[in-house]
């Protein structure tokens, strides 16, 4: 138990750097933080297999942001009425 | 350093690195108005400041009969006796500003070189109040709304003149980063502005059609039927970047006023008609 949840902090701690990458972009997703906060509570509330699910798709959101961001850097460009 | 630390070095550091775009905002401009009278050649110029009703025959049926009896009409009355309205020092609203009421909508969104900043008529709002020790109005405050929506009243016929001065590139960089904004994919459903207002204007979206950008700053604030009650501009940016599940800025962030700023000036020439009647 005790290991499982050592994974989930630094799991979670690992989608927060990604969340947190997406907001310094000004990409951030509308669910991502309250899916951490949905994991953080399932957690604390012993249901390790929900929360660990919760925070997989708050991480995947969180990434596909920052990869979001990191296409429009230039990207946004080539729509540009001329 | 972790890879989510390169990555967001790497990602920070091509922001900053990227050039200006080629076009300078008078041709961006330009192309924006040809763009649209290229697909509705039927349109009027002046006619795109009444949005969607300029494109949509049955919606535009709808709204001049709601204009009979203008859902907004309140919000300007409301808003003229906040203008009215002494402070607790004795002075008003019309103290702050060097212009009559009807030429203050026209002023903003305006580049302030001392501020380093796009500063708006609701930001200069509670900037008269704070200057006045009055408390400063919550920027989705009714009070604040009404102010706006007096003020665009009191405008309607003045055209929009957004000046962006080649001797202040603060100026520019705030339109290229609205205008690079307004181009950009984001949220979950990875859409940028000029997707579903440019690209598919025109086009529906459930049972509303896309409205063009060209226009899209004149008529607010708007009566939204939907919400019972007026909304301001940048509360519709927010609608928008929550409807594609993008986390929405706060009201008055550098990110809208940057935004408000660019369609602002793409919007040049046409007449302020606020406040409008929307869905």
């Amino acid at each position: 138990m005790a290991a499982c949840t050592t994974q989930f902090e630094r799991e979670y701690a690992e989608a927060e750097r990604w969340r947190a990458a997406a907001a310094a972009a000004g990409h951030e997703w509308i669910e991502t933080s309250r899916l951490l906060e949905q994991a953080e509570a399932t957690a604390d509330a012993g249901n390790m297999d929900v929360a660990f699910e919760l925070l997989g798709k708050a991480r995947f959101q969180a990434e596909a942001a920052v990869r979001q961001a990191e296409r429009e850097a230039e990207a946004w460009r080539v729509r540009v009425i001329k | 350093m972790n890879k989510t630390a390169v990555m967001l070095t790497s990602i920070l550091a091509t922001s900053l690195a990227q050039p200006a775009a080629i076009a300078g905002p008078e041709e961006d401009r330009a192309a924006f108005v040809r763009y649209f009278q290229s697909r509705f050649p039927d349109v009027e110029f002046d006619e795109f400041a009444n949005g969607i009703y300029a494109i949509d025959a049955d919606s535009r049926r709808q709204w001049l009969e709601i204009e009979e009896f203008p859902p907004y009409e309140f919000a300007i009355e409301q808003g003229e006796s906040e203008w009215q309205q002494t402070f607790a020092n004795g002075r008003t609203f019309a103290d702050c500003f060097a212009q009559p009421s009807d030429s203050i909508r026209a002023m903003y969104p305006r580049y302030e070189e001392a501020r380093g900043e796009v500063v708006t008529l609701e930001i200069a709002l509670n900037d008269c109040r704070a200057a006045n020790d009055e408390e400063p109005y919550a920027y989705d405050a009714e009070e604040l709304i009404d102010l706006t929506a007096f003020l665009a009243f009191e405008a309607r016929g003045k055209a929009v003149a957004v000046r962006i001065p080649a001797d202040q590139p603060g100026a520019i960089a705030a339109y290229e980063d609205g205008k690079r904004f307004y181009y950009s994919k984001r949220g979950q459903l990875n859409f940028a502005c000029s997707d579903c207002h440019i690209t598919s204007v025109g086009q529906r979206v459930r049972a509303d059609r896309l409205g063009p950008s060209l226009g899209h700053t004149t008529h607010f604030p708007v009566y939204r039927s939907k919400l019972g009650g007026m909304i301001g501009l940048q509360q519709r940016f927010l609608g928008c970047i929550r409807d594609v599940r993008a986390k929405p800025f706060e009201l008055q962030s550098t990110e809208y006023r940057n935004l408000e700023f660019f369609l602002a000036y793409m919007s040049n020439g046409l007449m302020i008609n606020g406040p409008g009647a929307r869905k």
